[in-house]
Parts: structure tokens; C-alpha cells; sequence
């Protein structure tokens, strides 16, 4: 059996009393103070996440972007330096990750995706290289070479542009740079500076739009890692795990692949059907399904519940109406910000309507639960 | 937080208060530290009745959900009713305030099967 595997700032967190835990085969920490006030405090204030274990390649020469159009769903056609969120999928619809693309020219974009466990690591890097084919392009695989931050929370402008080269305030969403950040004195290097890619996107929800509030992901050279790391928590920002990071895009009803996303799930099913942009003189593969389900639906919805009855949704409670099973919790949790529990589910589409009342079964007891709307929290206004 | 030496406990992380024939249930330190911040206790019914061992109810965190054993045999006779609105208790006070449930033992002899504190401490390596 091969050991899980460390990120560059395992050691670190250990030391700072991250509560460690197995996750897809990574040993990551799933809180440090609590998952609940991480949550809070992320919401509040600014908190750091450690995000290595996710993969990032580049994908270059002439043809990366016509590559890349027969693979993701959304158009891809965007400008340098501007992100957008993807899916590839097989081609029955079904969803093989989802991914941030990220152009830096016509011949050269960084793809961010989810992590892999020990057994299917290398399922993105190996489906985009085998679909090179004549395509004049290559793909490299920077995941292990390179370490991930997340800088999110209303504070995070404040505390992160002193330290950056660059006025991240002037960043738009779904843009990102290059810059460099100015390590602390306590941080371990002998760096002038740390060069950084430094993205306005994010998983928690916390970005406005407004200059003021943004928030943003980071990759950095695994070398520097330590020293970024320290440096943003000597900034304020409290280190956050990957219990607050769930419940956070959990309120915000983002997908996590795995459980709303899967091999066996399309994106129309997923609801997210603003992913798929029909690409002029390309196909995608998975065009077909998918494209039919988005124009005459799909067998499956993806919805929102708050569950009426004391409890918690946890994935996999089996979802009933009027006796008749209709579907299943993806993913449920307690909400702290909306203190509501809450979960996403994926039922027939007939019973959709937002205040439909639902049957959850948790164990042996059927509890009550309504259909609500998404996403459960946005930025100053909650359900 | 030491295991207090007057508890028996299980090795499933229950606690047991005697008091004749009525044992209070709780889970121990340990248990709530591995489960994490308590967000929902689903206690049983007072009149439900248990055998030693069976699963008893469940309480569950933000992120995972933990069964609680019956450490011995009887009636429920009485649930802690604040941790309906504050299951954070057990977290805060394991041994005290955030006790589960009150039990009238049908077999009292089931206690000489439970570990003492020293016992338990063990078990945990």
C-alpha cells in the first residue's frame, strides 16, 4: 500500500495543531480551531486555505485553445489573462471533473482541477493527452511541482494588497496575474520576493464584484511555499481546513465532484447548465447528451433543501414523495452562517418547485424537508 | 480533560454515572474531540428500551455522525432536553451539562462489564 500523500505545508499545519486528516489520499488538516468558527471567521474576516492537493497543468503550443474547445464544455473563448470555470465529460455527459481554465495567450493556458485520489491520479492529465492527437500542443503536469493557496474572506483586499506587487483591487473577477508578494519577517526565506500566479475566483463565496471585496486563489512554486504561507497568516488571516471549506461552498451551492459532480452525473443533471456554450466549428465530446438534456431536460435535477425537521442531510439519505423514492442527498450539512441545515440533492424533475415538501429518510425515521432556492447564501443576503 | 475516576465507560467512548439503579449516559472527551463541533443530537424517546450494546442514538457533528452504544440494559427515563437547542454542550461539557440521557437498569450487574477510568485511558494507546 502507497502512504497518502503530503503537501508542501503538511509539516506546518501540524505544527500549528491542524487536525489531520485522510482526504482523496491526501493527509490534509480538516480544521484547526473548529470547522464552524473557521466558517464564521472566513465569512467575517479572511482565512487561508491550503488547496495543494489540487492539480494544475499547462497546456501549450499553437492549438491549446482548439485543444481545449473539443474537451471543455464552457466556450473557452476567452481573453488572456481571464479564468473560466469548465467541465470535461466522457461522452455520455457524464462529468469527468470540473476545472478552471486560466488563458495567458492564444498558445498557453494553466488548467486548475480538482485532486486525485492515489487510483485514478493522472484521469484529467491522461484524458486531455490522449485527445492531443494532431493537435499541435503539449500538456505538463505542474501539480507536484507547485503549491495552492486560497486567500478568501471579506478582509482579504485589506490584508493581502500591501504585500502584493501589483493593486490587486484593479483585478476583476475571473481575471488573474502574475505578481509578487513581499515575504513577512518571520517567514522562512531569504527571498526578496515570491513570484506568484494570483487568480480572482474562489470557492466560499466571498467576492462581490466590488473592488473592495475580493477574494483569490494563488499557486506559487512548491519552494516558496512555506514562506507564502506564513507570510499570509502573518498578514491576520486564520489558517482555515477542508471541514469549513465544505460548508462554506456548500451555502454557496457549488459543486463538488464526487458528490454533486460524477462520471455518472451530467452537467444539465448538476444544473449548471450555464457551463455548456455551443462552440462554433467544434464539438466537445459529450456535446450531444448534454446539449439535448439542456434544450428537453434531463431525468435528473439537481435542488436545494433545508430540511424542516431536526436533523442533519447527509449524501446518500434516499428522498421520497408520497412514498415513491425520487432521488437522493448529494452532499448536507449544518449552515453556519444561515444556522439552517441545509443539502443538495438530485431528484426527478417533477417535484422540483421551490416549496415542495420532501421525505428524507435518516436511518429509520422519515423527516421533512422543503425544496428551496439556490445557492442557500450569497454575499449580505441569506435565505 | 481527564476521565473523571467516579465514571465506568465503554470502549466505544461512552461514560456511565451511577447512581443505583440509574446510570447517566454521556460520551467521553475523547469522543467529542474525534467528532468535532456537536451541531445535532438525535436523542431516543423517554419509554425506549435498550439492551446493553444496541445502538442508541446518534449524535452528529459538522462533519461526521457518531452512534452511541447503551452501555447497559433498561428503560429511558429521562433526556437531556438542552441539547436541543445547544449540542454544543457535549463538546464544552462532556461529563456534566452535555450528559445524553438517564437510564433505569433492568440488569445492574451489566456494570461490572463496564472499564474504570484507568481501563478506558488505556484503550485510547
Amino acid at each position: 500500500m502507497v502512504d497518502p500523500r503530503k503537501t508542501p505545508l503538511y509539516d506546518m499545519q501540524v505544527k500549528m495543531g491542524g487536525k489531520i486528516v485522510n482526504f482523496e489520499d491526501w493527509m490534509m488538516p480538516v480544521k484547526f480551531e473548529g470547522v464552524i468558527e473557521e466558517h464564521k471567521w472566513t465569512r467575517q474576516h479572511a482565512g487561508i486555505f491550503d488547496i495543494s492537493h489540487m492539480t494544475e497543468f499547462m497546456v501549450e503550443g499553437p492549438d491549446a485553445v482548439p485543444l481545449l474547445k473539443t474537451l471543455m464544455t464552457n466556450s473557452v473563448g476567452i481573453g488572456d489573462f481571464k479564468a473560466q470555470y469548465n467541465h470535461m465529460c466522457y461522452p455520455d455527459g457524464g462529468v469527468i471533473d470540473d476545472l478552471y481554465i486560466y488563458r495567458e495567450r492564444e498558445d498557453k493556458v494553466r488548467i486548475i482541477a480538482n485532486a486525485q485520489t492515489l487510483e485514478t491520479d493522472g484521469k484529467d492529465f491522461n484524458w486531455i493527452k490522449d485527445h492531443i492527437g494532431d493537435f499541435d500542443a503539449t500538456i505538463t503536469d505542474l501539480s507536484l511541482d507547485r503549491a495552492r493557496l486560497a486567500f478568501q474572506g471579506p478582509e482579504t483586499m485589506k490584508l493581502l494588497n500591501p504585500i502584493t506587487k501589483a493593486d490587486i483591487t484593479q483585478i476583476k473577477r475571473f481575471n488573474w496575474i502574475y505578481t509578487e508578494v513581499t515575504p513577512s519577517p518571520t517567514s522562512p526565506t531569504s527571498q526578496e520576493t515570491i513570484p506568484i500566479f494570483l487568480s480572482r475566483t474562489g470557492y466560499t463565496g466571498e467576492d462581490d464584484f466590488s473592488p473592495a471585496l475580493g477574494s483569490f486563489e494563488i499557486s506559487c512554486d512548491n519552494k516558496h511555499a512555506e514562506a507564502l504561507y506564513q507570510t499570509f497568516l502573518d498578514t491576520g488571516a486564520k489558517p482555515i481546513g477542508l471541514g469549513a471549506r465544505d460548508s462554506l461552498r456548500l451555502e454557496c451551492c457549488y459543486a463538488l465532484y464526487g458528490h454533486e459532480l460524477n462520471a455518472g452525473i451530467t452537467t444539465i443533471e448538476a444544473g449548471l447548465g450555464w457551463v455548456v456554450k455551443e462552440k462554433e466549428g467544434t464539438k466537445f465530446i459529450g456535446q450531444e447528451v448534454i446539449l439535448k438534456q439542456k434544450v428537453e431536460g434531463a431525468p435528473r435535477v439537481s435542488v436545494g433543501l433545508n430540511l424542516l425537521d431536526k436533523g442533519i442531510l447527509r449524501e446518500g439519505y434516499k428522498i421520497f414523495k408520497d412514498g415513491e423514492e425520487i432521488g437522493y442527498v448529494t452532499s448536507g450539512t449544518f449552515a453556519p452562517t444561515l444556522e439552517k441545515t441545509v443539502g443538495l440533492a438530485i431528484i426527478t424533475p417533477e417535484h422540483r418547485a421551490v416549496g415542495t415538501e420532501l421525505d428524507v429518510q435518516i436511518r429509520k425515521k422519515m423527516k421533512k424537508a422543503v425544496i428551496v432556492k439556490t445557492p442557500f447564501y450569497t454575499r449580505g443576503r441569506n435565505i | 480533560m481527564d476521565n473523571p475516576t467516579d465514571l465506568k465507560y465503554l470502549a466505544t467512548h461512552e461514560w456511565v454515572r451511577i447512581d443505583t439503579d440509574v446510570a447517566t449516559v454521556g460520551v467521553t472527551d475523547h469522543a467529542q474531540d474525534q467528532l468535532g463541533e456537536i451541531v445535532f443530537a438525535e436523542l431516543p424517546d423517554v419509554g425506549d428500551s435498550f439492551s446493553q450494546g444496541d445502538d442508541m442514538c446518534n449524535i452528529e457533528s459538522s462533519k461526521a455522525v457518531g452512534e452511541v452504544h447503551a452501555p447497559v440494559s433498561g428503560e429511558v427515563i429521562e433526556v437531556n432536553e438542552t441539547l436541543e437547542d445547544e449540542p454544543e454542550k457535549i463538546n464544552s461539557e462532556p461529563y456534566t451539562g452535555g450528559y445524553l440521557l438517564k437510564i433505569k437498569m433492568s440488569n445492574p450487574n451489566e456494570v461490572d462489564s463496564l472499564l474504570d477510568a484507568a481501563a478506558y485511558q488505556a484503550t485510547l494507546g
